[in-house]
């Protein structure tokens, strides 16, 4: 037993999904259904406003080897929604096997879908494989932001171990539109410092707009760089608009895509998320 | 020395009409900061790049075009993987001119793919072992950007075919793997290296379209 893994002593492993389904009816997007089951919730916390914001949570306290996790939302036609999770999902040294984890989203015809989770930590020997797929039907957009913190900065952390595989796909009418295939392990760690890989930061995020005027986005995204510390740079293509970003340390990279999202969507961010 | 092997050879030579070397696939953008400036950084760079990016999704590319797998749905996941404009550019542009010319040569309809899949549907029929192709096409590639390092950090002309040398157990090793990797197996970690093609976009000089 590693004495740096408390966490994945524990026992019993983790099982958790989440299934929300939004729908539009009398003239609203309302909650259709709601499913949950063990380690996963789901919560609408009232807001101002005609989109609702759906917050997950794993009530586990963080992912080791064995656990599973799931989080779906469906978006009928025509809806437009925020989601995100609750805090910032901790990957711990797994002991046995990796964590799995899955977020299938479906938007709707014509419907919007914000996924916005906040950041997710790895720490030293984490092993988590996770999925998330955005399906759009035709006429139907997304703005997904994905941000990976490489273990505890202000500890003076720095990882040589990880089995981390990070899929993100975007889907429009079935077929992909963009799929960004993260994979960090232990080789790639140990050549991180290279000025094609990480360049040495520990923080990293993806920021994607998929849908009707993404590429129109790529100006107000770029004016809204330069956040002190973040290296960043856009991109807009094929329908979509793509950002990178990488920084030291978790806290400036939370605050640029902090400032990306609130140009990006014209709105408040989730209350959740605390900037 | 088969036939098949040297009309793959012909293929990937420079000299093949694919416009490769004005594609520095984000290399310009990191020589002009100075990040690659030398033979050592530039080795790292390329080798980064090949292991960490789109040398080794491409590889898997190939080797599934190589076997015959559904050519429109490879084509949209090589586009959807493409992690900016000019990336996307590189891979459409030179599959285009790689296909029309094989297609002109061999008589054989060959349409315009993202290029890992024009070359592997354009080879398949060759019959060479997969991952003697990859190591080919991943030797190529680095071969190319060695060539941009040249011309532009710059390096000396046998500095330059030192760099290449070095690279070839990577190559090997990178080829060997990728022949067996399901598409499952696609992953990517040379960030700075997509960030680098971003960059490039809006860098006020440039010779290179990527």
């Amino acid at each position: 037993m590693n004495a740096l893994t408390p966490l994945s002593a524990r026992l019993e492993r983790s099982d958790g999904h989440a299934l929300v389904t939004l729908a539009r009816s009398r003239g609203a997007v309302r909650l259709r259904d709601l499913a949950q089951r063990g380690s996963a919730k789901a919560f609408l916390p009232r807001v101002e406003g005609d989109v609702p914001e759906v917050v997950f949570l794993n009530t586990s306290g963080g992912l080791t080897g064995g656990d599973r996790l799931s989080y779906r939302l469906e978006l009928g036609a025509g809806c437009r929604a925020t989601a995100t999770t609750q805090t910032a999902e901790r990957a711990y040294a797994a002991g046995a096997g990796a964590a799995r984890v899955e977020v299938l989203h479906e938007v709707g015809r014509d419907g919007w879908l914000d996924w916005l989770p906040q950041e997710t930590i790895l720490f030293e020997g984490a092993a988590l494989e996770r999925e998330t797929q955005i399906s759009l039907a035709p006429g139907a957009g997304c703005l997904m932001v994905e941000s990976v913190v490489l273990g505890r900065a202000a500890m003076g952390e720095t990882l040589s171990r990880l089995a981390f595989r990070d899929r993100r796909s975007i889907l429009r009418a079935g077929k992909p539109v963009l799929v960004e295939p993260l994979a960090l392990d232990d080789r790639a760690l140990a050549a991180a410092g290279g000025a094609a890989m990480l360049g040495g930061a520990r923080a990293l995020a993806t920021l994607a707009m998929v849908g009707p005027g993404a590429e129109d986005a790529l100006g107000p995204a770029r004016a809204a760089l330069g956040e002190a510390g973040v290296e960043a740079a856009a991109s807009a293509f094929d329908g979509k608009l793509v950002l990178r970003l990488l920084a030291a340390d978790g806290w400036p990279l939370r605050r640029q895509v902090a400032r990306l999202l609130t140009v990006l969507r014209g709105r408040a961010l989730p209350r959740v998320w605390q900037v | 020395m088969s036939a098949a092997l040297l009309s793959l050879v012909q293929w990937l030579s420079p000299a093949f009409p694919t416009g490769a070397f004005a594609y520095s696939h984000g290399l310009e953008w990191a020589i002009s900061e100075g990040e690659v400036r030398d033979a050592a950084s530039a080795r790292r760079w390329i080798a980064d790049v090949l292991a960490f990016g789109a040398g080794r999704t491409d590889a898997i590319l190939l080797a599934h075009a190589l076997r015959g797998h559904d050519p429109e749905a490879l084509s949209d996941l090589a586009r959807a993987l493409a992690p900016a404009a000019e990336r996307l550019r590189e891979t459409e542009e030179q599959g285009a001119a790689f296909a029309a010319t094989v297609a002109a040569l061999t008589g054989r309809d060959l349409p315009p793919r993202p290029l890992p899949v024009a070359l592997g549907q354009a080879a398949a029929p060759l019959g060479l072992p997969v991952a003697e192709v990859l190591a080919l096409m991943l030797h190529a590639f680095a071969a190319n950007l060695v060539s941009a390092a040249v011309r532009f950090v710059p390096l000396g002309q046998t500095e330059g075919q030192a760099t290449l040398a070095a690279l070839h157990p990577l190559i090997g090793e990178i080829a060997a793997e990728s022949a067996e990797a399901p598409l499952d197996a696609l992953g990517s970690a040379a960030l700075r290296g997509d960030l680098a093609a971003m960059r490039h976009e809006t860098q006020e000089v440039r010779i290179f379209k990527t």
